[in-house]
């Protein structure tokens, strides 16, 4: 028996070691320090971009624990966005609640959606638990308008900045630190959620829910697990995203959000959060590629009122580019550029190939 | 002492078509009982009824009881029996394809880390070729490796009945009659209790220490292997070494002089 020669664990704290070479260590640090600089150096454009990035990677984090890795699909996503946004906007507006009382409300409202909308998994799968699903949304979007209407915030409900202790987040900058730090938060807490008990058991109800039941997990306990837990994150998401933009209005909070949150999953990768988080990258800043794109493009001036239009095509190509040619998404890139560096500057070829 | 006992189990699918009609047996602990039968006699419906599954697959218990350790556990959900100690084996689809081989086994596992280490390394002695790709994906293992995985992963929930769907589907006869073995090996290690379901009447019959065989939703004969091996019908529609040259079904043969035979 031939084993392959290279890296070798050789203590129990190395098999549970998140980074394990020191390469690894340093892709990362050149990763903090990178995001670190970024704010100094970036323009109030790019920074504005890379906050809503953030907020995109947290939500995309919990919709993918709950898509990618428990198998359940929803499309309530933007409802449960809405719902954290509006739990933030009302406690504030109605009660004049602190940061730290909206926060934790938000995740509250989010773990009460996630637990009763979660119910229909129980009985049902794929297309038709992804239609109960977009019930949440419809009444989400439906209260939150009513809301808007009979309390006479027709433009949505205005936030002030929230106060962490003595730092009032007024400025982008203060927001990204914020957000970044969240968003590793979100990260870091999934990914080692993924490797507890839970976290297998939710792989486990995807692959094979049959055998899961036969190997003990109880199936109905760990799909509503799954929601809660995606829909706290999600709901966050959505407080977070209502502070930074300093109001809150259910427009939003369209279908079409969803659909973004769907097809970041897709972009980046199912069932892997780092695709998750590329997917979020590159759907929120693909409208702006193509602003740029044309910018630099010589476009007729009485074309560029199709620039709208041509933006939510090229969204739809790209979707079904990435479904037909690289199923894994980003992550698939991602991985065969990385694999061919593994050997660079030599090419793996198989031995029988040359003729 | 009787650890499962069956009592005149009926079960009905979609409300009309009765699979199971009847059927009783008992497994002693500490027995291999082999529930024999070709496709669609209804044994995979019995051991989907023991195992709390039925409710999946819109059927219904109608009549009878399913009793373990002198316990009704019918109508207890899936995971709640497997907790008890009776653990399902299913017939395919039976590892989590995109965990690695370790990763499976810690799905299974109730118990904690000192007592696991001890089952993990019990069943990497049993099946050193799992060892060999425990850090593989389970998608990427040979239908062997799989049913290996598959009898690993049920051996951390630590069984008292193991419940075998099928263990021959798919696999080489040389490697059904190696697992079989195993599995004996297993059972006197652990003092396991099995009730294994089959097609292959050969090499079940070579473990088991009681038979039951079923056709059309009864059970019609049982008893120990000698006397099941040495039954003319058994010879000849399970075996395939009956007077004719060619192996037949029971089907062909009139109802009437099976019946003569087996209870005259």
């Amino acid at each position: 028996m031939a084993y392959a020669s290279g890296y070798f664990k050789t203590s129990y704290g190395a098999e549970l070691a998140l980074v394990e070479t020191r390469l690894q260590w340093a892709a990362l640090a050149a990763l903090g320090l990178g995001l670190g600089l970024f704010p100094l150096l970036a323009s109030p454009f790019a920074l504005d971009l890379a906050n809503q990035v953030l907020l995109a990677v947290i939500g995309a984090v919990a919709l993918m624990l709950l898509t990618g890795y428990a198998g359940q699909i929803s499309l309530g996503h933007a409802g449960l966005l809405a719902a954290g946004a509006f739990t933030t906007g009302i406690l504030a507006e109605e009660a004049g609640a602190p940061f730290w009382l909206t926060v934790p409300a938000s995740g509250a409202v989010g773990a009460v959606l996630g637990l009763v909308f979660g119910l229909p998994s129980l009985r049902l799968k794929g297309l038709y638990l992804a239609v109960s699903t977009l019930a949440l949304h419809f009444i989400v979007a439906f209260l939150g308008s009513e809301y808007e209407t009979r309390h006479g915030f027709s433009t949505g409900i205005l936030l002030d900045s929230p106060r962490l202790g003595p730092v009032v987040l007024d400025d982008a900058r203060l927001w990204y630190g914020l957000l970044l730090a969240v968003a590793a938060a979100v990260f870091l807490f999934s990914r080692n959620l993924l490797r507890t008990r839970t976290g297998r058991a939710w792989i486990a109800l995807r692959d094979r829910d049959v055998v899961a039941a036969a190997l003990g997990i109880p199936v109905a306990a760990a799909k509503l697990s799954a929601f809660v837990v995606s829909s706290v994150l999600t709901a966050l998401a959505g407080c977070l995203f209502a502070y930074y933009r300093g109001f809150v209005s259910i427009e939003a909070f369209s279908l079409f959000t969803t659909i973004e949150y769907v097809a970041m999953l897709i972009i980046g990768g199912l069932g892997s959060l780092l695709g998750a988080v590329l997917g979020a990258v590159f759907v929120v800043t693909f409208p702006y590629l193509i602003d740029l794109a044309v910018d630099l493009l010589p476009v007729p001036a009485r074309l560029s009122t199709y620039v709208f239009a041509v933006k939510y095509a090229a969204f739809g190509l790209i979707m079904l580019l990435f479904l037909l040619l690289e199923p894994e998404g980003l992550l698939g890139i991602w991985r065969r550029v990385r694999d061919y560096f593994v050997l660079w500057p030599f090419r793996y070829r198989p031995l029988a190939g040359r003729s | 002492m009787v650890l499962l006992q069956v009592e005149k189990l009926e079960v009905v699918y979609h409300q009309v078509l009765t699979a199971v009609q009847g059927v009783s047996l008992a497994v002693r602990q500490g027995q291999i009982v082999a529930l024999l039968g070709t496709n669609g006699a209804g044994k995979t419906t019995t051991l989907r009824a023991v195992s709390g599954f039925i409710g999946l697959d819109d059927a219904r218990v109608t009549a009878g009881r399913i009793l373990y350790r002198g316990e009704d556990i019918h109508g207890l959900p899936p995971h709640a029996v497997a907790r008890r100690g009776v653990v399902l084996v299913p017939e395919r689809d039976k590892v989590f394809e995109s965990l690695t081989v370790l990763e499976n086994l810690e799905v299974a596992r109730r118990c904690p880390h000192q007592e696991a280490r001890r089952l993990y390394d019990l069943v990497f002695t049993f099946f050193p070729q799992l060892a060999a790709v425990r850090h593989r994906q389970a998608g990427y293992l040979s239908g062997g490796e799989r049913q290996m995985l598959a009898i690993a992963s049920a051996l951390l929930c630590r069984p008292q009945l193991l419940l075998v769907d099928e263990l021959s589907l798919g696999l080489a006869p040389r490697l059904v009659q190696a697992l079989m073995a195993q599995l004996q090996a297993i059972r006197r290690e652990l003092d396991l209790t099995v009730l294994l379901v089959e097609q292959n009447a050969a090499a079940a019959l070579a473990v088991a220490d009681y038979g039951y065989v079923m056709e059309n939703g009864r059970v019609v004969l049982d008893g120990e292997p000698s006397r099941l091996r040495a039954h003319p019908d058994i010879r000849e529609f399970y075996l395939g070494h009956g007077e004719q040259q060619t192996r037949r079904s029971y089907r062909d043969v009139k109802q009437y002089r099976r019946r003569r035979r087996w209870y005259g």
